[in-house]
C-alpha cells in the first residue's frame, strides 16, 4: 500500500453538495429517459414498416447514434445548434435533448427486438381474424411485447444516469461537476473521486437490480 | 365456394406450390395429406392470403382472394379488402396461436369486436355458447397458458368460429399434442364438419381423413398427386407415390 491516509471527514462536511448534484443527475436522466420514449417508440414501430420511406430516415437515424459517442452528440448540438438553427439553449436543455436523442436511438432497438421477440404465430392469428397491421400491433403485439421491454428500459435509465456526468463537459451542475468544484475547494480529490463512485453506484444499482428482478420474473413465468 | 386455379408460390429459387387447381365446394370436408415439406402449410395459407402467391389464382365466393384487377392489370389488393376476406375464413394452427394476454373468452371476442365491430354483448352471448360446444365453458375466464393442449386448440377452434365464417382451414390441428389429447380436438372436428361446416383440414391423421373426409388430397414436392374420396385413396390408391407415402405412415402408425 502507498500509505495514503484517507480523510473522509473533510468532505464528510459538504454532504449537501453530493445532495444537490444527485438531485440534477435524477433530474437529467428522467427528463432524458422522457424524451427517449417519445421519440423511440414510435422510432422502433417506424423501424419495422414495410414502407420504405418510413423505414429508411428511422434507420439512418438509429444507426447514426449508435455509431457516434454521446459526447461528440453533446457538444454537436451544444456548438451547432445554435449557429445551424438560431437556437440558444441552456446546458441542462442541451443536455436533455442530447441525451434524449441519443437515448431515442437505443429505445428504438428496444421496441424492435420486443416486437421481434413476439412470437410470429401472433401475427398470424391476428391476420387470420382479419385484423389491421395497426390494431394488430396496438392489441396483440405491443402488449406482448411491452413486457420484455421493462428490463432493457430500466437498465437503459441506468446507462443515461451514468452518461450525464456527459453534462460536465458543458458546466452543467450534475454529480461529476460539483466534485470537480469541491476539489478545488478542499484538495481532496481521492476522497472525493471515491465518495462520488458509491454515491453513483448507490443510485444506479438499484435499477440495475430491478431491472434483473424483473427480467427473471418474466423467465419464470415464461 | 373456393376455387383454386393453376396456382404457384416460390420462395426465392425454391418452387413450393406448382400449378395446383382445386375446387372446393359448399359443405365440403377436404383433407390434405402429404410429407412434411410438400407445401400443405403453404397452400392453406394462400388461401386466405397470409402468404402472397406469384401466380395463378385463388377465388373465394367468385371473388379474387388478395388481389385485384384493375384497367393496368392485376395489383395486391388494398389491406381493408384482404381482411375482410380473411375474416370470413377461419384459421386453426398447429401451436394453437392464441392471444396469451387475453382471458379464453376475450380470444373470441377479440375478432367479433374489433375487426367486425359487433355489439360486445351480443358476441358474448356467442362465444360463451361456442365455449359450451367445445367443452371449455368453466374455462372461459382462464389465460391459454393454464390450459392443456387440447383445451387450447379447442378454445383456438372456438375463436375461429366466433367470426362466423364460411370456411374453416385447419393447419395440423394435432400434430402438437400429446397423443392422448389429439382425440379430443379431432371429435371437435368431426362434429364440426358433421354440421356442414366447409372446411380444408391438413392433416397426419389418417383414419380420421378417412372418416370424416368428403375427398383427400395428397400433396409432394408442391403438386397435388393425386386426389379423390377416401374410400379411394386409402385402399387403392392409383399412383405409386401415393402407394408409397400412405404405406410409410401407416407402417409407423403401427411399428413406431
Ligand atoms: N417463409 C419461408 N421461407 C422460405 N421457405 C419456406 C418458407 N416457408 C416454407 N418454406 C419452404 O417451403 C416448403 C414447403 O413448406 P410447407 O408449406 O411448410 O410444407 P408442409 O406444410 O407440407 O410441411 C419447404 O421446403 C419449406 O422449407
Ligand atoms: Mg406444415
Amino acid at each position: 500500500m502507498s500509505g495514503y491516509e484517507w480523510q473522509f471527514h473533510i468532505i464528510l462536511d459538504y454532504w449537501p453538495i453530493f445532495v444537490r448534484g444527485a438531485w440534477t443527475t435524477l433530474k437529467l436522466t428522467f427528463a432524458s429517459t422522457l424524451l427517449g420514449l417519445v421519440i423511440g417508440l414510435p422510432a422502433g414501430i417506424l423501424r419495422q414498416s414495410k414502407i420504405r420511406w418510413l423505414r429508411a430516415p428511422v434507420s439512418l437515424y438509429v444507426e447514426v447514434i449508435r455509431a457516434t459517442p454521446a459526447l461528440v452528440q453533446i457538444v454537436w448540438i451544444y456548438y451547432c445548434f445554435p449557429i445551424l438553427f438560431g437556437l440558444q439553449m441552456g446546458a441542462e436543455t442541451t443536455i436533455v435533448i442530447a441525451l434524449g436523442i441519443h437515448t431515442g436511438a437505443y429505445v428504438a432497438e428496444i421496441v424492435r427486438a420486443g416486437i421481434n421477440a413476439v412470437d410470429a404465430g401472433q401475427f398470424m392469428a391476428a391476420k387470420s381474424i382479419g385484423m389491421s397491421g395497426a390494431k394488430t400491433l396496438r392489441r396483440i403485439i405491443l402488449p406482448q411485447a411491452g413486457q420484455k421491454m421493462i428490463p432493457p428500459f430500466i437498465n437503459e435509465f441506468a446507462n443515461i444516469m451514468k452518461l450525464s456526468t456527459l453534462a460536465s463537459t458543458i458546466a452543467v451542475y450534475e454529480l461529476l461537476q460539483e466534485s470537480n468544484n469541491l476539489i478545488a475547494t478542499v484538495y481532496r480529490p481521492l476522497e472525493v473521486y471515491t465518495f462520488l463512485a458509491v454515491v453513483f453506484f448507490c443510485i444506479t444499482y438499484p435499477w440495475i437490480w430491478l431491472s434483473q428482478r424483473y427480467e427473471a420474473r418474466l423467465r419464470r413465468r415464461a | 365456394m373456393l376455387t383454386i386455379t393453376h396456382l404457384s408460390k416460390a420462395y426465392g429459387d425454391l418452387t413450393v406450390l406448382k400449378d395446383i387447381s382445386l375446387e372446393i365446394s359448399a359443405n365440403e370436408v377436404v383433407a390434405i395429406i402429404g410429407p412434411s415439406g410438400s407445401g400443405k402449410s403453404t397452400l392453406l395459407k394462400c388461401l386466405n392470403f397470409l402468404e402472397p402467391y406469384d401466380g395463378g389464382e385463388v377465388r373465394f365466393e367468385g371473388e379474387l382472394v388478395g388481389y385485384e384487377d384493375s384497367p393496368r392489370g392485376r395489383r395486391p389488393a388494398r389491406e381493408r379488402q384482404t381482411n375482410r376476406q380473411r375474416a370470413r375464413m377461419g384459421m386453426v394452427f398447429q401451436n394453437f396461436n392464441l392471444f396469451p394476454h387475453m382471458s379464453v373468452l376475450e380470444n373470441l371476442l377479440e375478432g367479433p369486436v374489433q375487426v367486425l365491430g359487433e355489439p360486445r354483448a351480443e358476441v358474448t352471448e356467442r362465444a360463451l355458447g361456442l365455449l359450451t360446444k367445445v367443452g371449455l365453458l368453466e374455462k372461459r375466464d382462464a389465460r391459454p397458458s393454464t390450459l392443456s393442449g387440447g383445451q387450447q386448440q379447442r378454445a383456438a377452434i372456438a375463436r375461429a368460429l366466433a367470426m362466423r365464417p364460411k370456411l374453416m382451414l385447419f393447419d395440423e390441428p394435432t400434430s402438437a399434442l400429446d397423443p392422448e389429447l389429439v382425440g379430443e380436438v379431432l371429435a371437435t372436428i368431426g362434429q364440426l364438419a358433421a354440421e356442414g361446416m366447409p372446411m380444408v383440414i391438413v392433416t397426419h391423421e389418417m383414419s380420421f381423413a378417412r372418416d370424416v373426409a368428403d375427398r383427400v388430397i395428397f400433396m409432394e414436392g408442391g403438386e397435388v398427386v393425386e386426389e379423390g374420396p377416401p374410400s379411394v385413396i386409402f385402399s387403392h390408391p392409383s399412383n405409386p407415390r401415393t402407394q408409397q407415402f400412405l404405406s410409410r405412415v401407416l407402417h409407423e402408425r403401427f411399428h413406431p
